[in-house]
């Protein structure tokens, strides 16, 4: 079998090499739609049932509806504490995303290009932490905001967020990459050590402050267990864990998934403009 | 105020007195990098280190809801491994990372091959693919609890081939398989980028040779990709573990650990222990037993798979 099947393929691969490529083209786009579809239907679901308010969902009829309505959205804005939560989650996600960028930007810094004691050791230490699951450490981190009195407050929900491990580490990485040379010459032209640090190091790290500000922005306006168990008030819920209260009220459907779409169409903006910085971060956090 | 500065009068003196270089750590760039490090060190410290340290020592003892702590041995840990709850727990948390791990790398494996070719709009569906991992896992889990209703599109489907299966997330055997694809259908398009970056990186000569000596398609990915792909696939699997050990949204938001604690898993007996009884100590002991686990599966995984490396 091996055998026969050998050396026709030798004679043939170069002649019918642009013959297979075309047809396994075809059968490969015919793959490529079907699983599309798949990925796609979750959101194309909950597009549909939050347009058809009041309507019983049954299968298939409703998931080609021929009458559309905008009323869920209205009682989604209206009715709910949705504007509340988005900018709840906007401001959690905003202000942790500058808040992680200068701080690991800063101490990224420091590790890259200056010499100090105990570099070595705060450095690895740090990395040692990132082994330690975010689920053991909930309860103590709830104990000490609650001993901070940041419960049930915005800062106290951002604060433990912004010491982030891998956002110092990358940093850190970039920095290196820097040439000593123009650090140097600020030197000389006599900039300060914040203005060399501004002015000279960070613009050379856009690309790297634009993928882990994208990361960490998306991170955040997801971000489920710690707003749960750090907020009580629902004036103060982000917009996940007001979603998962309305599933719990047992809201009509459509409401819920208008409410769901509104969630998510911030992240789906980011991630479009966004894409290409975000790829290219979860590609080099596989090669490294 | 003389006792404060006598002893800093003295201190040089105590050095040795023929030291050139100021020593490193009160030299002026020393200085610089620990104001640069001081804000985000200030902030580890008591968000990352103190509560790593806590938790292990709230592991120990017992913490009333008044505040006060007495340390009580390993009474936590005699409770844990008597209750058949953690034995549920652990056994679910088994099952459903079983399910989850080998069916999302599987996707994510057979997503990248198919996405490793030049074809016009390949990006678009690279993008498509890659729109769930930025979706929020409670959106996910809202919109799944319909997908997976007993009326639910999923089973209009199944019933064509005569299958009649009720609702997956109140049949204590479909709702891990359930979260299963929730989970693969958050995380394929990530680790399927991750694969392809690993594929993008094979020379291409080593495809072209083996189609010259005549290997078929699965021959070569057989052959060449998979093994060439193992760095990729490994860091892949070790993400998908502690994913899989750690999932906790998606559970939340559409089973609360049911029906009858069916997907009760450690990482939900700790929220549940934790934020539900208050009963923080019994919660830690549960989260340093996941340690321990993930640690003795991160090390096995990496014994088995970086053998001939």
């Amino acid at each position: 079998m091996a055998g026969t099947m050998t050396a026709p393929a030798l004679d043939e691969a170069g002649a019918n090499k642009k013959l297979r490529r075309k047809s396994s083209g075809r059968g490969t786009y015919v793959v490529l739609g079907l699983t599309a579809l798949i990925t796609l239907f979750p959101f194309y679901a909950m597009v549909i049932i939050s347009l058809q308010p009041g309507v019983a969902i049954s299968i298939p009829d409703s998931l080609f509806p021929t009458s559309i309505s905008l009323d869920s959205y209205r009682d989604a804005l209206d009715s709910q504490n949705i504007p509340q939560w988005a900018w709840n989650s906007a401001v959690y996600s905003i202000v942790s995303v500058v808040l992680v960028l200068l701080f690991a930007s800063m101490a990224g810094y420091a590790f890259a290009k200056k010499r100090f004691l105990g570099r070595e050791m705060i450095f690895w230490v740090f990395i040692a932490m990132l082994m330690i699951p975010y689920h053991l450490t909930i309860i103590p981190q709830y104990i000490i905001v609650g001993e901070l009195g940041g419960l049930n407050t915005m800062w106290g929900m951002i604060a433990p967020t912004v010491a982030n491990a891998q956002a110092m580490f990358l940093m850190r990485q970039f920095i290196k990459d820097v040439p000593d040379e123009i650090i140097d010459a600020a030197r000389i032209d006599g900039a300060g050590e914040f203005r060399i640090y501004w002015s000279v190091v960070l613009p050379q790290t856009k690309p790297i402050l634009a993928t882990l500000g994208t990361f960490v922005f998306l991170w955040h306006w997801n971000d489920f267990l710690w707003p749960l168990v750090s907020q009580q008030s629902p004036g103060n819920y982000v917009l996940t864990v007001g979603l998962n209260t309305l599933q719990e009220q047992q809201v009509p459907l459509a409401t819920l998934m208008a409410s769901a779409v509104v969630t998510f169409i911030p992240a789906l903006l980011v991630f479009i403009f966004l894409q290409r910085y975000f790829v290219r971060g979860v590609m080099m956090s596989g090669i490294k | 105020m003389a006792a404060v500065v006598t002893p800093v009068d003295q201190r040089p003196t105590s050095d040795p007195p023929q030291r050139k270089r100021t020593p490193l750590w009160r030299s002026k760039g020393a200085m610089v990098a620990y104001v640069f490090i001081l804000p985000y060190v200030l902030f580890f410290a008591v968000f990352r280190i103190a509560p790593a340290i806590y938790g292990t020592v709230l592991s120990f003892g017992d913490f009333s809801l008044s505040g006060a702590f007495t340390l009580e041995g390993l009474d936590n840990y005699r409770r844990l491994f008597a209750d058949s709850l953690f034995w549920n727990a652990l056994r679910v948390t088994g099952i459903y990372a079983a399910i989850a791990i080998p069916v999302t790398v599987a996707i994510s494996l057979a997503m990248a091959q198919l996405c490793n070719r030049v074809l016009r709009g390949m990006s678009f569906f690279r993008s498509i693919y890659f729109l769930p991992v930025v979706t929020s896992p409670v959106l996910a889990g809202i919109v799944f609890i319909w997908i997976f209703s007993a009326d639910g599109p999923l089973n209009s489907g199944l019933s064509i081939f005569g299958l009649e299966l009720g609702s997956w997330l109140q049949s204590s055997v479909l709702v891990l398989p359930a979260l299963a694809l929730v989970s693969a259908w958050l995380n394929f398009g990530y680790n399927m980028l991750i694969l392809l970056a690993g594929m993008l990186a094979i020379p291409v000569d080593y495809y072209e040779a083996a189609e010259l000596d005549g290997a078929s398609t699965w021959q070569r990915f057989r052959k060449i990709t998979l093994p060439l792909l193992k760095p990729a696939l490994f860091f892949v699997l070790i993400l998908e573990t502690v994913k899989s050990f750690q999932a906790f949204d998606t559970i939340y938001v559409m089973t609360g650990g049911g029906p009858v604690r069916a997907s009760y898993t450690l990482t939900y007996m700790i929220f549940d222990q934790g934020f539900g009884y208050f009963d923080f100590g019994y919660a830690s002991a549960t989260g340093v037993v996941l340690l321990i686990i993930t640690l003795i599966f991160s090390l096995i995984q990496r014994r088995i798979l970086g053998r001939d490396n």
